[in-house]
């Protein structure tokens, strides 16, 4: 888990691209990130998470076909690859463990 | 909607620059669906604001360019490497400043064997291009008469029997044009008072359609159409008829030779001094042939001939059918072949044996050559040895690059920089050097040499000396240095490999072979020359001048003699038909008792007058001199290499018969060289006709200025038409030995540059024993050693090195050397003391190279080198 720590972004995009599941390419994992999250996504800072994901094995990608509108280049799609489902799991579980972990007290307020 | 889409998209395009510099910069595997995503973002965005969409993908092509997206641009870094390469250059520099002494040993020493070879190349590259200007330059080729003789012997002659030009011109379809090309001579011109002598030839018609001349002004067709025609230079031209010769030349009238007026009907431009041929004229031949009866005759060879094949005919067939063209003619009486040369090769292939073309000047040219090479190679030898030697200095920085991480090949490069640096500087300073010595080299060479770097050929050579300057003197620093072990650099400590120890010393042996070779090369040839010029040659030429009896000399020749005796100064004069020291007047048609009628003699035949044996200082063997109280007109003296091959028993009274005119012969003289000391001395019969004689010889006594004054006046006297001239035979018989006195002053300088060089690279090697060996001669200091002892301690190894390159060099030298004088008839024999001589020279400059180092080293205070471990 160490040497494959996600970062936030990282985990959006996973996430994102799960969420297109059939659909996920650049621009609409860059649209999708844009309205969940509201904030501005670079076509750059994607790509690069993009990159450094598949190179870590937690995403797979392939050619779709070519069309017309995009000046006749073909869209990568990406797909979350089992050992990146297995990441994911373990950062929420991490997450999890750590909210079952906080006393109840730490979140209440009422007496603060 | 779709198709809509499409075609208004196409009208929307994004910025073609940021989209080559997005290509440009990504890596491609990524390169195709980013362009597609910021494509489709683009188009999409462009239908609200173009503007927008072009400003947005521009901002985002600008965000790509980060780590993850922007390919690898390794490989190419690897070929560039513009940082370490100013590493290289800045760290080759200060080392060139810390260390002055060595980079001036080095620089001086490529400086100045670069230069000489550099001012060799020019000469030997004018030598290679001699004739080949012309046009036809590759199809043309000169006529040889073999003459076969009774002997074995061939004499080879380029007098042709001049009807032969008509049978090439008639018989022989794959022949162009065909040239008479007379022997150079000098005539009087004459416009008015105007008068002096000029150097032509008599030519066909078609020697222009042969040779390229560029004629300046005159109808090439016709210029030569006439026999009184005269076609000149342009010097010439403006010589007579001043600076608008254009003007004024053509039509004007020369008087030659105060004989015969000749109209102007050409100018052709000065010939170059790369035409072997020489000549401010030319006249028809048929101008010659018409007032000389014996030319015309198949038995006689009165003309040069020069042909040019037709394009794309082979020489050989040629070759073949002309080979008997003489013998066909004269019923095989004497048995002549023809041999063809190309006429480009006759200046370089000059030395014909045997019937066949075998050397000549060439020899000098590979010479030089060679010399050319050795001279570069033993400076490179001194960076090489200087470069290993001054290792120990390099080793700390060499440590430090390793540790940082240079590599081996990186290393290599460093030094390889270093070496093509100093080449280059080399080259430059040696190109002004060579700039600066060009004159006087042309002054001894009697060349005109020139530097023109704008020439392709003359700046690819040089660039291409440097390359090979660079690549000889790093190669082998920049492929030993890096090998050493990165503790042991650091360390300072270096050991040399056993093979690096013995490669330092092969290239001093190697160096100092060399230089001994030069040196006895230098003295072989010296002790040669001395010989030849001073040699006894039977004939005594020191105070003896000659006077050509032109115009009206000839005709009151007897007046003239008697005129020159009445000047106290002259001691003797006689008469004869040319310089009996290069003589070429011979004939077959000698016959005597007991001569076999088939056998084929070559003999010479010199015309004489009166006083001939006291005037020239030759000796009579036997018999008595041409006297006037006898009729002397059949009358003959023969030398004793005639005697010799007439094998008369007593030869005075015996019979001989030249030009069928029956004699007895009444003396024998003593043999003297009539042709070059290369050759055998060659058989003489002298004739009896004071009538018959053109040249005047003059022996003075006392003072040879005043005799030259009253001699002048009294032939300007007696020829008024005629400008005074005269030559001393002496120096005639040195100007035939120019190119090998040419040879000996360059050997002297090039065996002194050599020697140079090698010095230097001794004592830069010295320095550096000096220097491994300074904590030794501390200690031995301590203890006592005395200062010759240490300077003997530290030369012993050099002189060493030099005696095991005497022995090599000698046996090499000796061959050579040896081989070099058997070309001369007369030659010297080859001196063990020469080989000593060089020997110690060779050594003598060593040793004191190498000990005044040592003397240095072994003086240090040992304090100085023993303080620190």
């Amino acid at each position: 888990m160490s040497k494959n720590s996600i970062g936030e972004f990282e985990e959006i995009v996973m996430l994102t691209v799960a969420v297109l599941y059939n659909d996920a390419y650049g621009i609409t994992i860059k649209k999708e990130i844009e309205e969940r999250l509201k904030r501005k996504v670079s076509v750059g800072a994607m790509r690069t998470a993009l990159n450094r994901l598949e190179k870590k094995g937690f995403l797979s990608s392939e050619f779709g076909e070519a069309t017309a509108v995009r000046g006749g280049k073909r869209k990568r799609y990406f797909k979350v690859t089992p050992y990146g489902k297995t990441a994911l799991e373990s950062v929420m579980e991490t997450r999890k463990q750590l909210w079952d972990s906080i006393p109840d007290v730490a979140f209440d307020f009422k007496f603060s | 909607m779709g198709t809509s889409m499409v075609s208004r998209n196409q009208h929307f395009k994004p910025p073609g620059f940021a989209l080559r510099f997005l290509r440009f910069f990504c890596n491609p595997e990524l390169l195709e669906d980013v362009e597609g995503d910021l494509v489709e973002l683009f188009e999409e965005r462009s239908r609200s604001s173009k503007v927008k969409a072009n400003v947005r993908f521009l901002v985002d092509v600008l965000l790509l360019l980060r780590p993850g997206i922007i390919k690898n641009f390794e490989i190419n870094t690897q070929l560039i490497h513009t940082g370490m390469l100013r590493n290289f250059i800045l760290i080759a520099w200060r080392n060139a400043l810390k260390h002055k002494g060595y980079t001036f040993i080095n620089l001086f020493g490529l400086v100045i064997g670069l230069a000489a070879s550099i001012t060799i190349m020019l000469w030997v590259e004018d030598e290679l291009a001699m004739d080949s200007f012309h046009e036809k330059e590759a199809r043309t080729y000169q006529v040889w008469r073999n003459m076969y003789q009774t002997s074995g012997e061939i004499v080879t002659t380029p007098g042709i029997p001049q009807p032969l030009e008509f049978v090439l011109e008639e018989e022989y379809p794959e022949i162009e044009d065909v040239t008479l090309i007379s022997w150079q001579m000098e005539k009087v011109f004459q416009i008015g008072d105007n008068s002096s002598y000029e150097i032509g030839r008599y030519v066909s018609p078609e020697f222009f359609q042969v040779f390229s001349y560029p004629i300046l002004l005159g109808d090439q067709n016709s210029m030569m159409s006439d026999i009184s025609n005269v076609v000149i230079s342009k010097r010439t031209a403006e010589k007579y008829f001043g600076t608008n010769w254009r003007q004024k030349a053509l039509g004007q009238t020369i008087r030659i030779e105060d004989r015969k007026d000749f109209m102007v009907s050409g100018v052709f431009e000065n010939v170059p001094k790369r035409s072997s041929l020489q000549f401010d004229w030319v006249i028809p031949a048929e101008e010659y042939i018409s007032r000389n009866d014996w030319v015309p005759s198949w038995y006689n060879g009165g003309f040069g001939i020069v042909f040019s094949l037709k394009d794309n005919k082979d020489l050989l067939q040629v070759t073949e059918r002309l080979e008997q063209e003489i013998n066909k003619h004269t019923n095989y009486e004497n048995d002549e072949r023809i041999m063809l040369q190309k006429f480009s090769e006759t200046h370089l292939y000059s030395k014909i044996e045997n019937g066949q073309p075998s050397g000549g000047r060439i020899e000098y040219v590979r010479i030089l050559i060679v010399i050319a090479i050795f001279l570069v190679v033993i400076a490179c030898v001194n960076f090489m040895s200087l470069a290993t030697a001054r290792a120990g200095r390099r080793l700390k920085e060499i440590g430090v690059r390793k540790v940082m991480g240079a590599r081996k090949v990186s290393l290599g490069q460093q030094f390889y920089i270093e070496a093509f640096m100093l080449s280059g500087v080399a080259v430059l300073f040696s190109l002004a050097v060579v700039w600066l010595f060009l004159p006087y080299f042309n002054e001894l060479t009697g060349k005109s040499l020139s530097l023109n770097v704008s020439n392709i050929q003359v700046l690819g050579t040089i660039i291409l000396l440097t390359l090979i300057t660079g690549m000889m003197a790093g190669s082998y620093p920049a492929l030993l240095l890096p090998s050493f072990k990165i503790i042991q650099s650091i360390k300072g400590t270096l050991k040399h490999s056993p093979g690096a120890i013995l490669m330092r010393r092969g290239l001093v042996v190697f160096q100092f072979s060399i230089s001994l070779l030069l040196i006895i090369g230098t003295l072989v040839v010296n002790n040669q020359m001395n010989y030849v010029l001073n040699k006894n040659l039977g004939l005594d030429k020191e105070n003896l001048l000659y006077v050509s009896l032109d115009g009206a000399l000839f005709e009151k020749s007897k007046t003239y003699k008697e005129e020159l005796l009445k000047i106290p100064e002259v001691k003797n004069v006689t008469t004869t038909t040319g310089n009996p020291l290069d003589y070429g007047r011979s004939t077959s048609g000698a016959s005597w008792d007991g001569k076999n009628p088939n056998d084929v003699v070559e003999i010479n035949v010199l015309t004489a007058g009166d006083d001939l044996i006291e005037t020239l200082g030759i000796e009579l063997l036997q018999g008595r001199a041409f006297s006037k109280e006898f009729n002397d007109s059949t009358s003959y003296l023969i030398n004793e290499v005639a005697a010799r091959i007439m094998g008369y028993e007593n030869p005075v009274g015996g019979n001989l018969n030249v030009w069928g005119q029956k004699g007895k012969i009444i003396g024998v003289i003593n043999d003297f060289p009539m042709a070059s000391l290369y050759e055998p001395i060659e058989p003489l019969i002298v004739r009896y006709d004071p009538a018959n004689t053109f040249v005047a010889f003059i022996r003075t006594q006392g003072n040879t200025y005043e005799a030259l004054k009253s001699i002048e006046e009294l032939t300007a006297q007696i020829n008024p038409a005629h400008p005074f001239r005269y030559k001393f035979l002496d120096e005639q018989y040195e100007a035939n030995y120019k190119s090998e006195m040419t040879l000996n002053s360059l050997t002297r300088i090039f065996a002194g540059i050599s020697i140079v060089i090698s010095c230097l690279g001794l004592l830069g090697l010295a320095s550096y024993t000096a220097s491994q060996r300074s904590k030794e001669i501390g200690i031995r200091k301590v203890h006592g050693a005395s200062m010759l002892h240490l300077i003997y301690l530290l030369s012993k190894e050099y002189g060493r090195l030099m005696i095991v390159a005497f022995v090599l060099a000698v046996p090499i030298g000796y061959y050579y050397m040896n081989q070099w004088l058997m070309d001369f008839e007369f030659r010297t024999e080859l001196n063990w003391f020469l080989f000593v001589i060089a020997g110690i020279v060779a050594f003598v400059v060593g040793a004191l190279t190498v000990s005044l180092r040592s003397y240095q080293a072994a003086t240090v205070n040992p304090v100085d080198v023993l303080k620190d471990e």
